[in-house]
């Protein structure tokens, strides 16, 4: 775009000529350019100076032939010389002062208008004034001066430079005047010129072209952006139908012509139309202009030309589109016909230049043969250099001078090419093509467009390889590469890696060759019929089987160090040999995978440490002629199990190759590698290292100086070969075990040797909680000295809750630990003085760290855990002991031994207790008659009275228990209450055995009114019974407390107490008295009803029911005599008492109000009563 | 006439590609094809929101390049099949019709048991029919 005129590359621009006043001039040219639109302008100081302005030519004669279709001057003649309006500026004082100056005045006038007349020029005509002076004008002077010019009054300006105010008005007044009239001029010249067109007045198909081409610009001049558009276009199809029509011209150069119109024509329509946002309708346009045009390429010789035409079309299209508003250009607006609608990349500057690089492409190629075809071009003669654009557009001509005079000769064609290809040849095209694909492959590649970046890559980095730039194409074709391999594109993989092959012997890069060379050679192409029809396949030669095989042995020739590699440059040559060894490597992403292939398979997945296990190595090759390996060398990460193998019809070989000292040497009795054949070799291995063996490397040799390192791969974790795997090939399993084939590792997990020394963990029953649980832990040699042993204790919930977990950085607390290890005791041997300094110890709550001292074959050593738990709980006690079973060995492997016990933790004992009121004694408590029963609610004891507590223990482990004390222990030393007794030793140890449940009951008397009593906590002191399981130890004796604290109680006066009085038993038809005794404890009148029911077993004498008033702080007593009837325990009569006050009833309970009726009257042994005496019973 | 046609997989990898050219374009027919998958992908990401395209198989004009028109079809199990043809006038039915037929052909060779899923289709039958439906590619518009 940048080689076009500036006057075609932008709008025109209305041009105004300011004539006279020299003074005024920067200022209106600075007015008239800033305004929209803006406004050009010629300053002419003074009149003489109005001839610049060039004359009207006089009419062409219809006879005369046409030159051109319209003249490279015009256009920049009409923006810079010839303007639209002329504006005389006059001095006020000269319009004013004396008749000689008038006289100049009208003078100058008139010789102005004389020059503009023939091209129908605007006059405007400004009168400079100065503020001061501006009423000394006098007004028949401006008058005749408006007559003598010809112009409207409102073209007849008055100027004031020096006041602001004024000077704005009458820059403003200028400018609508000049704009106006400059708007009339173009309107009038358009319009003169298509009045011809529209009669169809003219004589040639020149002239209709550039009649309309005319009146396009000036619609341009005028902005009226549609007319110039469609008169554009009319002028297009004109020049269109001029094709193939015979003129005098030469053909080439006529063609030549008519393209040059038809770009600047199309130019100006993409222009327009991309300026007003039609993108769709800008493309169609480019796709017709290009597709009119193709075909017309144009006599052989000047091919060239017509490429590098189109390929200029294209970058300009694509300039165009480029700078035109992103935003249209992403969003492609849907047009209703499908067929015809733009795809996606057209949409893209980036499709232009592709386009436009693969045309200069085809240009270089048509010049270079054009250059070829013609001999004689190469010595430049005089003629060539005189050749200049002629004054019209498109056409050359011979300039010769005679003397001062110029003469243009037009050119016959022959001429005109010898012309072209001089210059062409002149141009090189290569660093331009580039430029373009780099522009199109970073936007490519910016839309995510990978594979048609990779295309402009591929062309990118031909051309570098064309003009010999070997690095930079090679940066290119590897990445291309990549995208074809991973993609399985064969021939154009093909293609790419015969440049690459190419550019490695350019920048003398031998192992890149081999390395290109061998992926080549092992590409799946498989057959010969393969595209017969393709040859040009890059400058490997076809892509065929026959080749593959001539570059497999091109490439092991120079591998091997048999030839040398002939480089590009000065017949350099480079030899492998051992100045240049050859390395290659393999791995798992490596495109050489398909030439040699390494997969190792441990016939088992763990083995003992010494003993032999079977390895097998496949290896495979894609490569189209079989391989002769001299040496494999396989590596394993465990170095000592390293081993070589020599192929054995080559034994020389591997005698002379480094081996080094001590290494196993096998031989195999070939190792040739045919075509997609798994060469399996196995052999036997041994290691003495506990731990992983992982074969790392198979390195395979050919030839003294070349090297393959393949990187050893599992055949169960084997990828598919890229490029092979979408081929049809034949399945074949690299190992003859086909299991293995599926599951078969490359490592293998050497086992550390078996333990000789026996853990013991000396297992008992369950733990305690509260006791200091002893578990002895014996270590007992049996084939293995032991050394450096440590042992390690290990304490894990077994429900899997992380409270024991030693990673727990909060400190730990008795509280909030329920199991912990206290201590580890061992005994030290006597004969060892001193303990070993490495003796360490450490223990945590959950973990113990020992060492153990050095035994020898058939000692023992042992040592005692002591656990405690605070809570039930069960847990997993882990011990592991890890020793050497020789000293002095550092490299030798730890042996370990682990061992595993869960422990169950019980509760020994629970305690639990109750209250007992005295016998048939009723105290009303007020806060039972109140509130509903609560299961959480206190109980609640009556002041001064005595109550019963009883405590029972149970015993739940499983194992027996003595019991040596119970005490209460108050909390608070006061004389709340009373609790008796406070402390009882056992005389006589009860043993108390599983299951059991021991009782125990205290009198407890409150003696304070408060709501909440604490009693105290239960103490029961324990101890393992020793006599049933005597391996325990002394340690183990000491006593262990329970304790349980004693809800508090409610302590209230009960305001009355009621209580039966009965004799323990009866005796048959003897009468007995039975009282009710109520007692007021408080200070009111207690009104109290009572009845008593009758009862079939008594004959009962007494009130039966009344209403009775016990006195304050008195007694009331009802009595009765009862007669039994019956025998046995009876129900005595139930008596109710109600008091009225507290609505509250005594309900006696049934066990309390039975009395057992003798026939006779029975006779007690002396030593029942030691049995009533008995406080503490036990019970069933 | 129709000078290249071609089978691509899942990977973006060939798994039929038979150009019928007397000329020596091959590879310029590969490198048409290899780039218009780029248009597929575009199209099948950024589908257009107008309605009946939504489960159209047929991908229409990929893109026209120079000398060539390229036209592609998704199967519903994503092969995309690509046309190239020199012809620079060709009805939209025509290829329809094309893909149609091609796409049948196309089910039955991978319907034979032999045949593993994601490997080049080697089969002759198929090369044959195929080379048939390209014969008659325009003839019945024609006619």
């Amino acid at each position: 775009m940048e080689e076009y005129p500036e006057e075609l590359r932008t709008p025109p621009v209305a041009l105004a000529c300011l004539v006279g006043c020299a003074e005024v001039h920067g200022l209106i040219t600075a007015h008239l350019h800033s305004q929209q639109p803006p406004i050009n302008t010629i300053a002419l100081p003074d009149f003489s100076k109005i001839s610049m302005i060039p004359p009207k030519k006089p009419p062409r004669e219809t006879s005369e032939p046409v030159g051109g279709i319209f003249r490279r001057d015009w256009l920049s003649k009409h923006r810079t010389r010839i303007p639209a309006v002329v504006a005389a500026f006059f001095s006020s004082h000269n319009v004013s002062g004396d008749p000689a100056q008038w006289l100049q005045v009208c003078t100058d006038l008139e010789n102005l208008k004389a020059t503009i007349r023939g091209r129908n020029i605007k006059l405007v005509v400004v009168v400079v004034t100065l503020s001061g002076h501006k009423d000394y004008t006098s007004e028949d002077r401006m008058i005749a001066l408006r007559k003598r010019a010809e112009v409207d009054s409102k073209n007849l300006i008055i100027f004031v430079p020096d006041d602001e105010l004024e000077l704005g008005q009458s820059l403003n007044r200028l400018r609508t005047a000049v704009a106006d009239l400059a708007n009339a001029y173009y309107r009038d010249e358009g319009r003169r010129i298509k009045v011809r067109l529209e009669k169809r007045s003219f004589s040639s198909s020149e002239l209709n072209v550039r009649y309309c081409f005319k009146v396009a610009v000036y619609a341009e001049f005028r902005r009226d952006w549609l007319e110039a558009l469609k008169l554009y276009e009319d002028a297009y199809h004109a020049l269109r139908e001029m094709v193939g029509m015979s003129t005098k011209m030469p053909p080439i150069q006529r063609i030549v012509e008519i393209k040059t119109i038809a770009e600047q024509l199309h130019f100006k329509m993409s222009t327009l139309l991309l300026h007003s946002g039609k993108v769709v309708e800008a493309i169609t346009w480019f796709r017709q202009h290009t597709a009119n045009y193709r075909r017309l390429v144009g006599s052989p010789e000047v091919t060239f030309l017509h490429w590098e035409w189109l390929s200029r079309q294209y970058l300009v299209f694509a300039q165009l589109l480029e700078t035109s508003s992103a935003d249209v250009q992403h969003v492609p607006s849907v047009v209703s016909v499908a067929a015809e609608k733009p795809t996606e990349w057209e949409f893209h500057p980036a499709y232009y230049y592709q386009l436009a690089a693969s045309y200069l492409k085809e240009k270089n190629v048509s010049l270079e043969f054009a250059l070829s075809m013609s001999e004689d071009v190469g010595p430049i003669d005089g003629s060539s250099e005189s050749v200049v654009a002629s004054a019209y557009f498109g056409q050359f001509a011979r300039l010769l001078e005679h003397g001062d005079t110029c003469i243009m000769q037009s050119l016959t064609d022959d001429e005109y090419v010898r012309y072209t290809l001089a210059e062409g040849k002149r141009f090189q095209d290569s660093f331009e093509i580039i430029a373009l694909l780099k522009r199109s492959f970073e936007a490519y590649s910016n839309l995510k467009a990978e594979r048609t970046a990779a295309y402009c890559g591929l062309q990118m980095a031909r051309e570098y390889f064309a003009v010999s730039e070997f690095c930079n194409a090679k940066q290119i074709f590897d990445n291309v590469a990549s995208l074809y391999r991973r993609e399985g594109w064969l021939l154009s993989l093909w293609e790419v890696l015969g440049y690459l092959r190419e550019c490695s012997r350019g920048i003398s890069s031998a192992k890149d060759f081999i390395e290109y060379s061998l992926e080549m050679a092992a590409l799946p192409v498989t057959s010969d019929a393969f595209e017969p029809s393709s040859k040009d396949c890059g400058p490997a030669g076809p892509a065929t089987l026959s080749q593959r095989a001539k570059i497999h042995k091109e490439a092991f020739e120079v591998a091997r160090g048999e030839s040398e590699l002939n480089l590009k440059e000065q017949n350099n040559e480079l030899k492998v040999n051992s100045d240049y060894p050859l390395y290659l490597e393999i791995d798992l992403v490596s495109p050489l995978r398909v030439v040699l292939l390494a997969l190792v398979a441990f016939h088992q997945p763990v083995v003992k440490p010494g003993a032999p296990s079977l390895i097998t190595i496949s290896l495979r090759s894609q490569l189209p002629t079989n391989v002769e390996i001299d040496q494999l060398e396989v590596q394993f990460n465990q170095s000592e199990c390293n081993f070589i193998i020599g192929n054995g019809k080559k034994p020389h070989i591997a005698a002379i190759s480094n081996i080094q000292p001590g290494r196993r040497v096998e031989t195999a009795p070939s190792l040739v590698l045919a075509t997609n054949k798994w060469l399996r070799l196995t052999y036997e291995i041994k290691s003495d290292h506990s731990g992983k063996l992982e074969c790392i490397y198979v390195i395979a040799r050919i030839g003294p100086h070349f090297t393959i390192c393949c990187r050893a791969e599992s055949p169960a974790s084997m990828n598919d070969l890229p490029l092979w795997k979408f081929e049809n090939l034949v399945e074949t399993i690299p190992t003859k075990d086909p299991g293995l084939a599926f599951s078969g590792q490359k490592a293998i997990q050497v086992e550390e040797p078996d333990p000789q020394v026996d853990l013991i963990l000396g297992s008992s029953g369950p733990a305690l909680v509260g006791e200091s649980f002893i578990l002895p832990v014996t270590v007992s040699s049996k084939g293995h000295a032991v050394y450096s042993g440590e042992l390690k204790i290990n304490l894990v919930d077994t429900r899997g809750g992380g409270l024991l977990s030693p990673r727990e950085e909060e400190p730990f607390s008795a509280d909030n630990l329920h199991v912990e290890l206290v201590d580890i005791s061992c005994h030290v041997p006597e004969d060892q003085t001193e303990a070993p300094p490495d003796n360490i110890q450490k223990i945590q709550p959950s973990f113990g760290l020992i060492s153990v001292p050095s035994l020898d074959v058939g000692e023992s050593w042992s040592c005692k855990l002591k656990i405690k738990w605070n809570r039930p709980k069960p847990i997993m006690l882990y011990a592991s002991l890890g020793y050497y079973h020789q000293s002095g060995e550092p490299n030798l492997q730890k042996v370990h031994v682990h061992k595993s016990l869960q422990i169950e933790g019980k509760t020994a004992v629970t305690i639990s207790h109750r209250y007992l009121l005295p016998f048939r004694q009723d105290p009303l408590l007020l806060s039972k008659v109140k509130s509903v029963s609560e299961p959480d609610q206190i109980p609640s004891l009556a002041l001064n009275d005595l109550t019963m507590l009883i405590v029972s223990a149970k015993n739940c482990s499983e194992v027996p228990l003595r019991l040596l004390s119970v005490s209460i222990e108050k909390e608070e030393d006061n004389d709340a209450c009373a609790v008796q007794p406070q402390h009882e030793e056992f005389r006589d140890p009860v043993v108390h055995v599983p299951g059991e449940e021991f009782k125990k009951v205290f009198t407890v008397i409150p003696k304070l009114n408060c709501t909440r009593l604490k009693i105290g906590t239960v103490c029961l002191r324990w101890q393992r019974d020793s006599r049933v399981e005597e391996q325990y130890d002394s340690c183990d004796n000491a006593s262990q407390v329970t304790k349980h604290r004693l809800p508090d109680v409610n302590i209230e006066l009960p305001p009355l107490v009621v209580s039966l009085e009965c004799p323990p038993h009866a005796t048959l038809g003897n009468p007995f008295a039975y009282s009710v005794k109520i007692h007021n404890q408080t200070e009111f009148l207690q009104e109290i009803k009572f009845s008593i029911a009758d009862s079939q077993s008594f004959v009962l004498s007494g009130p039966h029911n009344d209403t009775i008033f016990v006195l304050p702080r008195s007694t009331h007593v009802l009595s009765y005599m009862l007669v039994p009837l019956g025998l046995g325990s009876l129900q005595l009569p139930r008596v109710t008492v109600t008091s009225v006050r507290y609505s509250a009833g005594l309900h006696t309970s049934p066990a309390s109000s039975i009395v057992f009726v003798y026939p006779s009257k029975p006779h007690f042994g002396a030593n029942d009563t030691r049995e009533t005496r008995r406080d503490s019973f036990v019970a069933d | 006439m129709i000078v290249c046609v071609a089978v691509v997989g899942h990977q973006n990898n060939p798994l039929y590609i038979q150009s019928f050219t007397e000329s020596d374009d091959v590879l310029k027919l590969h490198h048409i094809v290899h780039c218009s998958l780029d248009v597929v992908d575009e199209r099948v990401n950024n589908p257009k929101k107008s309605g009946p395209t939504l489960n159209e198989t047929f991908l229409g004009l990929l893109y026209p390049t120079e000398n060539y028109k390229v036209y592609g079809y998704l199967t519903n199990t994503k092969v995309k099949f690509i046309l190239v043809t020199t012809d620079l006038d060709v009805r939209d039915a025509d290829v329809r019709n094309f893909f149609r037929s091609f796409h049948a052909a196309y089910v039955d060779a991978v319907s034979n048991p032999f045949h593993v899923p994601g490997k080049k289709i080697t089969s002759k039958v198929f090369a044959k029919r195929v080379s048939g439906i390209v014969q008659t590619f325009g003839l019945s518009s024609a006619g």
